[in-house]
């Protein structure tokens, strides 16, 4: 595919020669450009990449290349599904648009913002002129692959649909869309860059990718459940006049007045006039006055590298901020390696990138799954949510969170960065099952305590104050879990080990235990509810079990931590 | 070595907001030299091995290589330098092949004589056996070695090398050492930045001190040490005062008091 594109590139040489452009440069350029895309793990599949990354090979661009066109085909669905004129076209577009945005917000921030360019290319003889070629080039490139790539199952969808004479016409509106993805981008970035240091804009764009997550898992698995498709396909969209003011509803007009002209009156046709005209002032407006400014703003986010004067953040805010952190620690974990243990882990976790983005969207996994469960079934919308009130969903919503523990002790051994645990190696630790029980205190205190005080303030709100007990019992039966996987799953120190290739098969089959026992219990609570004193009574037990696990967890040795050679 | 300067820099400065990183600096430059260029961190030595490379195009004062004004002709300027940077940036997805393929073009060579010389200076940098391997699998001393050639590749009149030596075992070491005065035989003019006096002093045939963004000396090892002291090092610690060493040493002493 990247050869095809080159050959078309190679086409438009002649007139770049003209410009100043030194073309055989720009195509070398451009080839490595490719050739290292091809090679760089996908951004959008961070969570399975590591497998590929540590074995030396590349996520081959067929993989990726393959996904992005079953995607296409999710979206290609919705052109069926909706009937009504404008409804099923103006979905897809909006999917479209948010589906391309995202995945360029993600994706290809780490090509913008490859500081390597500097220092590999500024030295060389290479004009100015034929650097900014070869950069929106590359950009058009792969916006263009993305979106032959996204649209092609909607284009044979479209066809069979509406007849070839649609084709055309579709590819149109594709190329609009995706003009108005850039224009929206381009608008993302740039207030992104006046509002952040180039340091946090990269953390920033990791909340995408998480965002990105969420988006993707959310819909999958609510959508379907919550609107009701044979009411929204009947939606006259026309009748609202919001509607009016949504860009794929414009680009959707252009089919419907193309295509369907019997169908389409003075509106419909203004509005596809609109939907031609404003993404081609988007893309002037593009590439006229953002560009440049967002040019200009990542050769200073560049250069600035030790030079750029940072302000210095006053010493005061952050002493005040570390010492509530420092309070909470020596409050939990008094001992002083356990310490050291809870406040390493408690900042890594807040602050790797890595971590955040694969474990994030397990927050949002969380209610996604409840909502999912409890909804399934007959009878309206309505009727789920009524039905949910009366019976006592919110136990199995607490336990539902330990989903969370499991996320996090899953990755919270294992980071990119492994090699400065040698401090754990190198140190006199006597007793490392220390370091693991502030570890896993960290894990509670900064994530599932707040998380379950969340849930626990919202479960009071809506079944009343008499679920405090259920609430208690289910909290420290999620932290033995957390032990339990801890005990069995956790074998490396905090952020201590390269990331895996693969897990072994005997630790899945643990894990499953140790999930089917929990799970086990938590019905047991579930019919067990009635009685309240009753739950007291086990809320107790389950804090004794707790404290004698931690007990036992802290004097764990270096026999039952797997080292790691550096 | 002949008489007109080979780099001529005139009233060079160069500021970030209101910090002025480089001072009215003013140098000629005389082919085939080994510059040994040195100074403490912030003095404003990487600022100037950016500006002459092409990193930084915005600068006030004159520059001028091989008379061509770097305002006035930057790509021809940058054709004659090959540069080594400091913090070892490649693209690490690549095979040193496939990389210095992409370099040596990039200066227009041609394909033949490029793999050409690719292979024999990877061979004879000991990498022969890894021409097709990926660099991210790399020490960090083979992917200097890979750095350095593409810094060659093209046969440079000026090399500006930063710290070059980083990651390099001893032996590695000794062949750059034996390297750079081979290449200024060849009448190559070579521009040696570093921290590590003990190699500046033997291969410099020049070394140019800068502090504070003005050069404070200038002259051969065997002229600064009249002056001043005896090793490169003490030279380096009283022109940039440091020399009272002592009473930082007492600080840490009695800190464990």
């Amino acid at each position: 595919m990247d050869k095809i594109l080159l050959k078309l590139v190679s086409l438009f040489m002649p007139v770049l020669e003209k410009t100043g452009v030194d073309t055989e440069q720009l195509y070398h350029i451009l080839k490595v450009k490719l050739l290292i895309d091809g090679r760089r793990p996908s951004a959008m599949f961070a969570g399975r990449r590591k497998a590929t990354a540590t074995s030396g090979k590349a996520t081959t661009s067929w993989a990726v290349s393959l996904v992005t066109l079953l995607m296409g085909a999710f979206l290609g669905a919705v052109l069926f599904i909706f009937q009504m004129p404008l409804v099923g076209q103006t979905v897809y577009f909006s999917m479209f648009m948010v589906l391309m945005s995202l995945t360029l917000i993600t994706d290809f921030t780490t090509v913008l913002l490859d500081v390597r360019d500097q220092y590999i290319l500024l030295p060389r003889p290479v004009n100015d002129r034929t650097l900014a070629v070869s950069r929106i080039m590359h950009i058009s490139i792969y916006v263009f692959r993305l979106a032959f790539l996204q649209a092609l199952p909607g284009i044979v969808m479209i066809g069979i649909m509406d007849g070839w004479l649609a084709i055309p016409v579709f590819i149109v509106q594709i190329i609009q869309i995706t003009f108005l993805s850039i224009l929206l981008v381009n608008i993302v970035y740039l207030v992104l860059m006046k509002l952040v240091s180039p340091q946090k804009f990269k953390d920033i764009i990791s909340y995408f990718q998480i965002a990105f997550s969420i988006v993707i898992f959310g819909t999958y698995y609510l959508l379907p459940r919550l609107i009701n498709v044979s009411v929204l396909a009947k939606i006259d969209l026309l009748h609202y006049t919001w509607s009016y003011f949504i860009p794929p509803v414009w680009i959707a007009a252009l089919n419907e007045v193309l295509i369907h002209p019997d169908r389409a009156n003075i509106v419909t046709s203004l509005m596809a006039i609109v939907g031609v005209t404003v993404p081609l002032a988007g893309l002037w407006l593009v590439a006229k006055v953002l560009a440049p400014g967002f040019n200009r703003s990542l050769a200073v986010a560049a250069t600035s590298d030790g030079n750029s004067s940072a302000p210095v953040t006053p010493g005061i805010v952050r002493k005040s901020r570390f010492n509530i952190v420092g309070k909470i620690a020596n409050l939990i974990a008094s001992d002083p390696v356990e310490n050291a243990g809870f406040r390493i882990t408690w900042k890594l976790a807040a602050r790797i990138r890595e971590f955040k983005i694969k474990v994030y969207p397990a927050f949002a996994y969380v209610p996604i799954y409840f909502l999912y469960f409890s909804l399934n079934g007959k009878g309206s919308v309505n009727d789920r949510v009524t039905t949910l009130q009366h019976n006592r969903g919110y136990i199995f919503l607490i336990y539902l969170s330990t989903f969370i523990l499991s996320a996090i002790l899953q990755h919270i051994s294992f980071s990119e960065k492994y090699k400065p645990a040698w401090v754990y190696y190198a140190l006199p630790i006597t007793h490392p099952g220390k370091i693991l029980s502030g570890m896993f205190k960290a894990v509670v205190t900064l994530y599932y305590f707040p998380y379950c005080v969340v849930l626990g303030a919202v479960s009071i709100a809506i079944w009343g104050p008499a679920v405090i007990n259920d609430l208690i019992l289910a909290f420290f039966v999620g932290l033995t879990y957390g032990i339990l996987m801890a005990l069995f799953m956790v074998k490396g120190l905090p952020f201590s080990k390269p990331v895996l290739v693969k897990q072994s098969g005997g630790r899945i089959i643990t894990s499953l235990l140790i999930t089917g026992f929990i799970a086990a219990i938590g019905f047991g609570h579930y019919f067990l509810a009635k009685w309240e004193t009753l739950i007291w009574a086990l809320a107790v037990l389950a804090i004794i079990i707790y404290c004698i696990m931690l007990y036992y967890y802290k004097r764990q040795t270096w026999e039952n931590i797997e080292l790691e050679e550096f | 070595m002949s008489d007109t300067p080979l780099i001529q820099i005139r009233n060079l400065s160069k500021s970030y907001g209101a910090k002025l990183v480089l001072k009215n600096l003013s140098l000629d430059i005389y082919p085939g030299q080994v510059i040994g260029y040195i100074g403490p961190n912030g003095a404003g030595k990487s600022t100037t091995v950016k500006i002459l490379t092409g990193l930084i195009p915005e600068f006030n004062g004159e520059v001028i290589v091989d008379g061509i004004s770097l305002q006035h002709d930057p790509q021809e300027i940058k054709k004659r330098i090959g540069y080594v940077p400091e913090n070892a940036e490649l693209y690490d997805v690549l095979t040193p092949m496939e990389y210095l393929d992409f370099v040596g073009k990039l200066y227009g060579m041609e394909e033949e004589l490029l793999t050409a010389r690719a292979m024999k200076l990877l061979s004879a940098f000991g990498l022969g056996n890894n021409l097709n391997d990926r660099m991210d699998t790399f020490s960090k001393g083979m992917k200097q070695k890979v750095l350095l050639i593409s810094g060659i590749i093209h046969n440079p009149q000026i090399i500006i090398l930063d710290e070059p030596l980083s990651g390099l075992d001893a032996n590695a070491v000794i062949m750059i050492k034996e390297l750079i005065m081979r290449l200024s035989q060849e009448g190559k003019t070579i521009f040696y930045c570093s921290h590590m006096m003990d190699v500046v002093e033997k291969v410099s045939d020049r070394i140019l001190l800068i502090n504070k963004g003005e050069i404070i000396a200038d002259g051969t090892f065997e002229s600064l040490k009249q002056n001043h002291a005896d090793t490169l090092e003490r030279v380096f610690a009283k022109l940039t005062g440091r020399n009272e060493t002592d009473s930082e040493t007492d600080a840490i002493i009695n800190a464990f008091d």
